[in-house]
């Protein structure tokens, strides 16, 4: 059981966010989802519990948080993991270490179980999550799936009473979150007590008991999942909240007005480390189409992002932008690629600083009017870390505009993202199209695609499956690339 | 289960690296000359390639290779006074690069989770290995890190080589230390999070899935070691 008795928390140093006072109890078995906008106070409530406030954020904390007769502030963390297992959003740097089983077994390493014993737990693990296939591999070959999945596994193996989960779905597939959802499916019927804080909510609510909406730090109300799922579409996305249900998404078709650059790839191959990643790709594009990148996890669309940015060395075929033929280094002058994480791609010290970096000839009119343009002129003089994630990616997506490129890559740029932040990417991606821009979005985001993209490119078993644009006589076949039935 | 028997490379414990990286500190410390530093190299290469590290050991005897032929070309070429501010230089560079080669076959070839019991079994304190252990964790995200920063650079037409360095250092450097230093703080938390979270700070003594032992061969490597460190001198 878990016990908020009055628990209010402010962060040290940040006292905006927090968490206002909680009186409630999760009885145990219950599968409880936590949503509401980025910041609205659902991380805040699971560090409440794991113990991590006030053990790791310090801040000022009132009233008491008891989970299974341990009143959480007054416990060390090592008595605390032992019943409450977290799993966190990013999958590559919650390892430990770097091969599979050293990490599942990290845990109840830690708990002194005797050898014997661990061997069994990791055996045990690997079976009830169908994971024998990730033995003894190392971690760095691993899919993100792949790592949420041993990260999981690591907290199974401890076999906690209690499960919290930051965000597991921000880096997975459509397949990879069905089986996240039977994972979670298994854990109830084991009579565990689940906490997710979570975005996307559709592949959850045929599984959550309760479900807690917090907005600003407060928790506002406590719904039922038939009263989410009978909320409105508008009301929903009032609320900051994702779609409860993929099938309702509809595309929005919105028209291709074609203009700008073309860009052409003929017979392109590209191989990693020498083993054949995709094979045969030919394409043509034009300025003003906003191409989704689909697949698997693993099916090559990092590598093809790469290689339309002419990053991509082991390379053969031919790369056309305006029916010339481009080297590597030309293709760079072209194209951008904003990153998953973006904070790889800024330099500066200070916005404006970052808007002209390593241009030789600034042209500080288009500098300014650029940013002017994407809403981040009254930070010009900021520190680029102290932007929030939005207007990082905003940030880089300048940088791309003053270099005057054509081409954008976007590396997943909505996972992770509430409704509200995805909306904005999806439309200043649409304002990019207008341009004349040619986009390229990877993403496994299909509520994303069905408002920002024009056009499917759908990756898998080292091939372009097909390509199509997102018109009606379509729709099924969009459907399908993202498994929704 | 016998998990020994899945290693292929030499495996050997924990506790025996560290005592053969002292051996290695105290005999470069006490090289009498640069061909007794040579033959220390080589041993440690053929450390590395019965490790499994064939790549390391080839690039660290090459590397070895390239200062050893400069410290030749200026004792035979360079003017006195030129030769005696850079041989103390150089004389200095054949010692960390010995215990630097050593420490990277050390690190490349140890889990975490068997370093964090061999401390343990040291007794060792855990306000000591624990932080050690998560830098030792952070050195493989650097190297992911890096491929990302590199890409970063070349969009932004910073060439991320040498040239690079020597050409345009300051803006080449601040392309690579803001990322990166912003990326190890969030990694280190995120680490130290997922860390405390598996309970590694539990006082009780840590067991380890594989089998930390001394074997037969931990005896023999140490002893070739010691060997060549004693019998070295006189060859």
């Amino acid at each position: 059981m878990i016990r908020f008795e009055n628990v209010s928390f402010s962060y040290e140093g940040n006292e905006q966010e927090g968490l206002e006072p909680v009186d409630l109890t999760i009885k145990d078995g219950e599968c409880i989802l936590l949503c509401g906008r980025s910041g609205c106070g659902k991380t805040t409530f699971t560090r409440l519990i794991n113990g991590l406030i006030p053990n790791f954020f310090p801040g000022k904390l009132h009233g008491r948080v008891i989970v299974n007769d341990m009143v959480i502030s007054e416990t060390p963390m090592y008595q605390i993991a032992g019943q409450v297992g977290s799993v966190f959003q990013n999958p590559r740097t919650q390892f430990f270490n770097t091969d599979t089983d050293s990490e599942i077994a990290f845990g109840i390493e830690n708990a002194a179980l005797p050898f014997g014993e661990l061997h069994q737990r990791v055996e045990q693990t690997e079976k009830d999550l169908h994971i024998e296939k990730l033995s003894q591999r190392s971690i760095f070959e691993l899919s993100g799936g792949e790592k949420q999945k041993i990260a999981f596994a690591s907290v199974y193996a401890m076999n906690p009473d209690i499960y919290l989960l930051d965000e597991p779905s921000s880096n997975l597939d459509m397949d990879a979150i069905i089986e996240l959802k039977k994972t979670l499916q298994l854990l109830k019927r084991q009579g565990k007590t689940i906490l997710v804080a979570e975005h996307r909510l559709y592949y959850l609510m045929d599984i959550i008991d309760r479900a807690f909406y917090f907005e600003q730090g407060r928790l506002k109300k406590i719904y039922s999942p038939h009263e989410l799922m009978a909320l409105t579409q508008q009301q929903r996305e009032k609320m900051g909240l994702r779609a409860t249900d993929l099938r309702a998404a509809e595309p929005s078709w919105h028209q291709i007005r074609s203009a700008g650059a073309t860009l052409e790839l003929k017979n392109v191959n590209l191989n990693y480390k020498k083993q054949r990643i995709l094979e045969n790709i030919n394409l043509s594009v034009k300025g003003g189409e906003v191409i989704g990148i689909v697949g698997h996890n693993g099916a090559g669309k990092t590598t093809f992002s790469r290689a339309i940015c002419g990053l991509h060395k082991e390379m053969d075929g031919k790369v056309l932008i305006n029916g010339t033929v481009q080297s590597r280094k030309a293709l760079r002058k072209h194209s951008y690629l904003v990153m998953q994480d973006v904070n790889y791609e800024l330099f500066a010290e200070s916005v404006e600083q970052e808007s002209t970096f390593g241009i030789k000839n600034p042209d500080t009119e288009l500098a300014k009017a650029t940013l002017e343009e994407l809403d981040l002129a009254r930070f010009s003089q900021w520190h680029p870390n102290t932007l929030s994630g939005g207007q990082k990616q905003r940030l880089a997506v300048a940088v791309s505009m003053i270099c005057h490129k054509d081409i954008l890559v976007f590396d997943e740029p909505t996972s992770g993202l509430d409704f509200d932040n995805m909306l904005r990417v999806a439309q200043l991606i649409k304002r990019l199209a207008q341009m004349g821009k040619v986009v390229f979005v990877a993403t496994h985001d299909y509520e994303f695609v069905c408002r920002a993209c024009n056009c499917i490119l759908h990756l898998d078993e080292n091939k372009l499956v097909e390509s199509y644009p997102i018109c009606v006589e379509h729709e099924a076949q969009l459907k399908k690339s993202f498994a929704i039935t | 289960m016998n998990r020994q028997a899945s290693h292929k490379w030499l495996w050997i414990d924990p506790r025996t690296k560290i005592l053969l990286l002292l051996i290695c500190v105290i005999a470069a410390a006490m090289a009498p000359n640069l061909t007794y530093e040579m033959g220390l190299v080589l041993l440690i290469a053929c450390f590395a390639l019965a490790s499994g590290k064939v790549r390391l050991a080839i690039g660290g005897a090459i590397g070895y290779a390239f200062f050893y032929a400069i410290s030749m070309f200026v004792m035979v070429y360079a003017s006195e006074t030129l030769q005696a501010s850079l041989l103390a230089f150089l004389g200095l560079v054949h010692k960390i690069y010995l215990c630097g080669f050593m420490g990277g076959i050390i690190i490349s070839t140890t889990k975490i989770s068997e370093f964090l019991s061999a401390m343990n079994k040291l007794h060792a304190p855990k306000s000591l290995t624990i932080p050690l252990a998560i830098m030792l964790r952070y050195i493989p995200t650097i190297q992911e890190d890096w491929h990302f920063i590199k890409d970063a650079m070349r969009l932004r037409d910073v060439s991320p080589s040498l040239e690079g360095i020597l050409f345009r250092p300051a803006m080449t450097l601040e392309c690579i230390y803001a990322p990166l230093l912003m990326a190890a703080s969030k990694a280190s938390d995120e680490l130290s999070i997922a860390s405390v979270t598996r309970g590694i700070e539990n006082p009780l003594s840590r067991t380890c899935y594989v089998d930390i032992r001394f074997h037969f061969t931990d005896v023999l490597v140490v002893v070739c070691f010691l060997a060549y460190v004693v019998i070295g001198r006189f060859l």
